[in-house]
């Protein structure tokens, strides 16, 4: 990678332009990791902070999911369809932001040995569609009935 | 298998440099936070596929270790956040180039002014909570 001396003494980065890519995919997924982290600023920051700063942690109930998703078998509020969307939207952009993610830093390390990156990188996406189809259908489903006693 | 390790180890020490090091922070914070989101999917689906789990997950959260973590967390995210959007407000705005040392210090700066106060607020309302309900 190149660099560029911005003040004797001192380098920076260069960054670099949308990169020369024969591959139509590795340039789409380029602009996806720029364009879905900064709606992630948005998402994450927000969902994080009303968790912490807002609700803080140690006050997160069971009742309080309960609220955003609905409950399993009950009929939806327009509010809980939007906080459903809210995170479903999260989910889908966090997971492929952090699998490509992922996948840049495994190609840096294992780019060499293609058997293991290729390995690593199908253990990764398997997981990662288990885990997100779970969430998904859990987050549409809504939560379980039942009030924090009736769980234990 | 060591090799991952010492690619990081001997890129980091051969090329100093503020861009070098934001780098390393921001592959570190990425693959953290990467971690923290699998475990957490799981456990908040949980609330619909099995509630105990769910609320054993959410107990885990009021634990003392826990609460440090969060504030682990809460750095990587805050930091990956900002320094991420100034990858991208400077890659996709080549008329900016000029200016990425400002940016770079720029990007510290307002991580650091976003998370003391989240720091604050987080490390207020922990200790309060252990300080009535006591360490368990
Ligand atoms: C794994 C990914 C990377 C590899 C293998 C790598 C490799 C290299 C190489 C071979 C050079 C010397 C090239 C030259 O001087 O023209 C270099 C220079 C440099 N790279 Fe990277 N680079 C990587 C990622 C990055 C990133 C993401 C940044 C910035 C955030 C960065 C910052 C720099 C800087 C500041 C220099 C100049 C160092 C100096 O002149 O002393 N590198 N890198
Ligand atoms: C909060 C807003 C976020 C922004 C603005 C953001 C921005 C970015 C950008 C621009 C890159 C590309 C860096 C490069 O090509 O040099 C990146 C890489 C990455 N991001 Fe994010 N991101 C955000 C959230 C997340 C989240 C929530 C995760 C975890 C699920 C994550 C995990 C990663 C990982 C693992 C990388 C690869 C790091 C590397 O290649 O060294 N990011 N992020
Ligand atoms: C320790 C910090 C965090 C806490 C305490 C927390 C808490 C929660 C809670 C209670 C829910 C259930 C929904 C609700 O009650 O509104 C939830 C869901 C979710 N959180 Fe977090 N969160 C944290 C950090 C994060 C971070 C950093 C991310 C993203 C990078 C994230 C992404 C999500 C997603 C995608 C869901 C939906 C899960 C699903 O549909 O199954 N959370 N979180």
């Amino acid at each position: 990678m190149a660099s560029t001396t911005v003040t004797p003494g001192r380098t920076v980065r260069k960054v670099q332009p949308i990169p020369q890519t024969r591959n139509r995919l590795e340039l789409a997924l380029w602009m996806f990791m720029r364009y879905s982290g900064l709606a992630l600023v948005f998402l994450a920051l927000s969902h994080f902070w009303m968790q912490h700063v807002l609700i803080g942690t140690h006050e997160i109930e069971f009742a309080g999911t309960q609220l955003r998703w609905g409950i399993t078998g009950q009929p939806v509020t327009v509010e809980q369809l939007i906080w459903r969307a809210y995170y479903a939207v999260m989910l889908i952009l966090a997971v492929a932001h952090g699998i490509n993610g992922v996948r840049q830093v495994a190609y840096d390390y294992f780019g060499h040995r293609p058997a293991t990156y290729k390995g690593l990188m199908y253990v990764v996406v398997a997981i990662a569609a288990i885990i997100s189809l779970g969430g998904i259908l859990a987050l549409f489903m809504g939560a379980a009935a039942g009030g924090e006693a009736a769980l234990r | 298998m060591l090799t991952p390790l010492i690619t990081t180890a001997r890129e980091s020490l051969r090329y100093r440099g503020s861009g070098h090091v934001l780098w390393l922070l921001h592959r570190v914070t990425g693959l953290g936070v990467v971690i923290f989101l699998g475990t957490h999917i799981f456990g908040m689906s949980m609330a619909t596929f099995n509630p105990p789990l769910h609320e054993a997950m959410l107990a885990v959260y009021k634990t003392p270790l826990f609460s440090l973590g969060e504030i682990v967390l809460a750095a990587c995210l805050i930091f990956h956040a900002v320094n991420g959007t100034r990858i991208a407000i400077l890659e996709l705005r080549p008329a900016l180039w000029d200016k990425q040392e400002v940016a770079t210090r720029w990007s510290v700066i307002i991580t650091l002014i976003l998370l003391a106060p989240t720091i604050a607020i987080m490390a207020f309302k922990s200790i309060s909570y252990y300080a009535t309900h006591g360490l368990r």
